[in-house]
């Protein structure tokens, strides 16, 4: 187990790297740069002392080296835009998108997966037909128009706020008051990620125990007296897991990482929308070490699925001691 | 029973269910309160909180080397100037210079500075301007107001004899005289000199640093800055303005800029009453929407006017990007421009890009900018006979079997318009421009760039035309030598030309020359329609319409005096007033 752990460690950092470092070539060649907007307004000599200043005049050999010199340090950078160092920035934004991911991935586990052994077990009915509508529905609407749905919907009711992490009383507030008004303003961008995931797992949890419940171990387990809920939650529902499990990883991936719709659309503070505005804005350090993050949350998601797998699944413990 | 109509019946209830569920949440749904106008002498009332939107975080505080909206927002409910141009009436106003005299020769000012003060306490003197200039000027600060504040190239000469006296000196006579001092942010000599000293002023004041140390000559002090989330602004007690009754301003306790990245979200908040006001115009497709709330009395919907700044459209006419291309023959041409201007149906453009909110134009001056548009000059009507004949008169015609025209060469009418992404009026334009040049036998492909991109395709010349949208900073064009003088920055259809590259062209210079230099409104004013005539007759850049311009507002906000240029409102935050609840927090 200490060795794929190792392995697996190796592999996060090889993907941090790569996807950072491309990130960061492939901002500083596309054409334009973030002094462009300034171009209008600055003479030629004005603009070219504030490339220097910038560092953006460096050949992208010298560039890069410096950099990865930087980030063996783990110093990503400063941030062209704001003015302040890369790790800095993400640090303040990965703790927001971390928030929001964590209740996103609770609700859509909670929605998806009971949904999905409930549909995945029965053959017929007006109950497994209508969780199907429901995740296609789910499934069919865009980010975008689902993070709009929820936000007009928060706006026609009152029930909840419209956007935002906190209210702009929250610096007053005593710990408890922030913690309420938090719980207020995450429901609405919470849903908006969670619900696509919880349909996601839904469909892939229904197919996966519905394979499951056809194995022969759980005829057997049956034939042995067990009674249907016991046999599917006790045989079928651990076997089936694997499928669900595999892409666990890649889900806790994207949602740490930060999702720029709907933080932009519920106008969350998060690792999302840094992103979104370092590449607007042709930040090339802050758009690596978005990236960076990205890919180590990647990593690391990846990493939980497989140990969670192991935990949950006797074959896959048995293959790792071989 | 099979599964399709198991399905179908699911379906079906969940339809009845959402269908149920929308009639009981329709019907607890309060009615709308009509009848209850606002009237503005009602809620001329002091206290209370305004809260607005802003699209975009600011990347600095620091006014003097930042130009982004944010940052130019902060400043003007932060900052001050010594004059000010009153957004709406376009006239100069005193601010921190309470009077001033012009010597004879128009060349020097001398200011009398009023007694205020920093909101820390300092008092606001000459020194602080002194400082201002000489940060500007530093080469190490690489300001952006430096271009801003240079006559011809050149600097002002500022001297101080004591603290409230500051003499202006300026290199040769300026057509738009002490109003060039709109420009000037002050910036507190007492916090920033030591950052000046080394070398560190463009670094100062960034978003990192503590907002204590950004002390205050304006209305407002920022207070608190939460990166993603908002800014805040408190009423600063040492601000120097009192209303004509002898009140202090500002009204407002605070101002509360909430961080609102998307356009649509942020529509549906000020619907819900989440926010008061917006920073950014209404979108055409918007005004539908807000309609009801406005017939309820619940929102304001204040038509700015006529918008100053329309999308452009133009050719590359940098002869050796042509010199290669066949098409440079006739592409270059004035007549051809002149035959996409009788091309386009202004009317039937502006109700396809703007939804009939717009005016058709002819020029880069619009009807909004009332002191400098000129309604004389030369106009093309919409006419595919006319345009037809000017491309006839180019030898442009069709040739073969296929739709388009061709040159004595055979090479197709053909040429690519780049524009912005995610910019819709502008990617609606160059669609309509493609589908109006159509019927002439003349192909447009549409590429749409980030902005990043389009900027450095423009700046090297890269491009064959670019619809686009330049924003002037000032109202009087003696003020933007960079988009007017073959020489400029902003001369976007042949930037930075050693000598101007057309008759003219030369003829624009001069007379811009001779415009900048008079301090005789109504010879500028002759002068620049001029000016306006030989651009509208050469069309190095057409403008085709430019759009009315509306901006939602809360009606519980009072005492406003909108205006064209950004911010549209807050230019005057210190008499805008609210009517309770005491935040923009509560829902309608």
């Amino acid at each position: 187990m200490g060795r794929y752990l190792l392995r697996r460690l190796g592999f996060a950092l090889l993907l941090v790297l790569v996807v950072s470092s491309a990130s960061l070539l492939l901002t500083r060649l596309a054409p334009g740069d973030i002094t462009s907007e300034q171009a209008l307004v600055l003479d030629p000599a004005s603009l070219a002392k504030l490339r220097t200043e910038l560092g953006l005049d460096r050949p992208l050999a010298v560039q890069y080296a410096s950099w990865l010199a930087g980030v063996v340090r783990l110093d990503f950078g400063r941030s062209l835009l704001y003015s302040r160092p890369v790790s800095t920035l993400i640090g303040e934004r990965a703790l927001n998108t971390a928030m929001l991911a964590s209740v996103a991935l609770v609700l859509a586990t909670v929605i998806g997966l009971p949904l999905g052994v409930y549909s995945g077990s029965r053959s017929r009915g007006v109950g497994r037909a209508s969780v199907r509508v429901l995740s296609v529905l789910a499934l069919s609407v865009p980010p975008l128009i689902g993070s709009l749905g929820l936000v007009f919907l928060a706006a026609r009711t009152g029930w909840l706020p419209v956007g935002g992490m906190t209210s702009a009383a929250g610096i007053d507030q005593t710990w408890a008051q922030w913690l309420v008004d938090l719980a207020r303003h995450l429901p609405i961008p919470a849903l908006a990620l969670a619900l696509p995931l919880a349909a996601t797992l839904e469909r892939l949890q229904s197919q996966a125990i519905e394979k499951a419940t056809r194995e022969p171990f759980v005829a057997a387990s049956r034939a042995r007296g067990l009674g249907h809920a016991q046999a599917l939650i006790r045989h079928a529902w651990p076997v089936s897991l694997r499928s669900v499990l595999g892409l666990y990883g890649i889900m806790i991936g994207s949602l740490f990482s930060g999702s720029f719709v709907v933080e932009v659309i519920t106008s969350w503070p998060g690792l999302g929308r840094l992103m979104y505005d370092a590449l607007k804005a042709r930040d090339l350090y802050l758009v690596a070490g978005c990236a960076a993050s990205g890919a180590f949350f990647l990593a690391a998601g990846t990493w939980l699925a497989d140990v969670l797998l192991a935990f949950a699944d006797p074959r896959v413990r048995s293959q790792e001691a071989r | 029973m099979n599964r399709q109509p198991r399905a179908l019946l699911s379906v079906l209830l969940l339809g009845l269910i959402a269908f149920t569920g929308w009639r009981w949440w329709s019907g607890q749904q309060p009615p709308a309160d009509s009848g209850t106008e606002i009237v503005f002498s009602d809620v001329t009332t002091r206290g209370g909180v305004l809260t607005s939107s802003l699209r975009s975080e600011p990347r600095s505080f620091n006014r003097w080397v930042e130009r982004n909206f944010p940052t130019e927002f902060t400043s003007q409910l932060t900052q001050s100037t010594l004059i000010r141009i009153n957004r709406a009436t376009q006239e100069i106003e005193p601010a921190l210079a309470e009077s001033w005299i012009a010597s004879p020769d128009n060349r020097t000012f001398t200011l009398t500075l009023r007694e205020a003060a920093w909101s820390d306490g300092a008092p606001f003197t000459s020194a602080d301007v002194l400082f201002t200039f000489q940060a500007i000027y530093d080469p190490k600060v690489n300001s952006i107001l430096a271009g801003s504040l240079k006559v011809n190239g050149q600097p002002l000469t500022v001297t101080a004899p004591d603290a409230r006296t500051v003499v202006i000196g300026y290199p040769g006579v300026f057509g738009p005289g002490i109003a060039l001092l709109d420009n000037l942010t002050l910036a507190p000599k007492h916090k920033l000199e030591a950052a000046l000293a080394a070398g560190t002023f463009s670094q100062a004041w960034g978003v990192a640093s503590p907002v204590n140390e950004m002390v205050s000559l304006g209305p407002f002090v920022l207070s608190r800055y939460e990166p993603g989330q908002r800014l805040v602004f408190d009423r600063n007690p040492r601000y120097w303005k009192k209303d004509s009754a002898g009140v202090a301003l500002p009204y407002l306790d605070q101002i509360v800029a909430e961080v609102v990245p998307d356009q649509n979200a942020e529509l549906v908040r000020l619907q819900a009453g989440q926010i008061d006001m917006l920073q950014q115009q209404v979108r055409p497709e918007d005004i539908a929407t807000l309609r009801p709330l406005v017939d309820q009395g619940k929102l304001q919907l204040l038509e700015l006017g006529v918008g100053t700044d329309p999308d452009v459209f133009f050719f590359n006419l940098r002869q050796p990007y042509w010199a290669k291309d066949p098409r440079g023959g006739w592409i270059t041409r004035r007549e051809f421009r002149q035959a996409i201007s009788h091309a386009v149906d202004r009317e039937s453009f502006a109700n396809t890009v703007y939804l009939g909110a717009g005016v058709p134009i002819w020029g880069p001056i619009t009807p909004g900018n009332q002191k400098w548009f000129s309604p004389n000059v030369p106009r093309y009507a919409f006419s595919l006979e006319r345009a037809k004949a000017l491309l006839a008169g180019l030898g442009l015609a069709n040739r073969d079997a296929d739709e388009w025209l061709e040159d004595d060469k055979g090479t197709e009418a053909r040429f690519t318009v780049l524009t912005y992404r995610g910019n819709s009026s502008l990617e609606r334009s160059a669609a309509v421009l493609r589908d109006d040049l159509r019927p002439l036998g003349i192909a447009v492909d549409v590429v749409a760039l980030e902005q990043g991109a389009l900027v450095e395709r423009m700046l090297k010349g890269d491009f064959e035309s670019i619809f686009f949208v330049y924003s002037a900073s000032a109202l009087d064009p003696g003020m933007s030598p960079d988009l007017w003088l073959s020489s400029g920055s902003a001369h976007i259809w042949n930037i930075g030309q050693a000598t101007p590259a057309t008759e003219w062209e030369k003829q624009i210079d001069d007379l811009m020359r001779q415009m900048m230099s008079s301090v005789d409104q109504a010879e500028r004013k002759r002068l620049f329609d001029q000016v306006q005539n030989i651009f509208a007759e050469n069309l190095p850049a057409l403008y085709f319409v430019a759009p009315r311009m509306y901006i939602g507002v809360s009606s519980r906000v009072g005492s406003l005096t909108p205006a064209i240029l950004r911010p549209q409102l807050l230019w005057a935050a210190d008499r805008i007033t609210v009517r309770s609840p005491g935040t923009g927090q509560g829902g309608r």
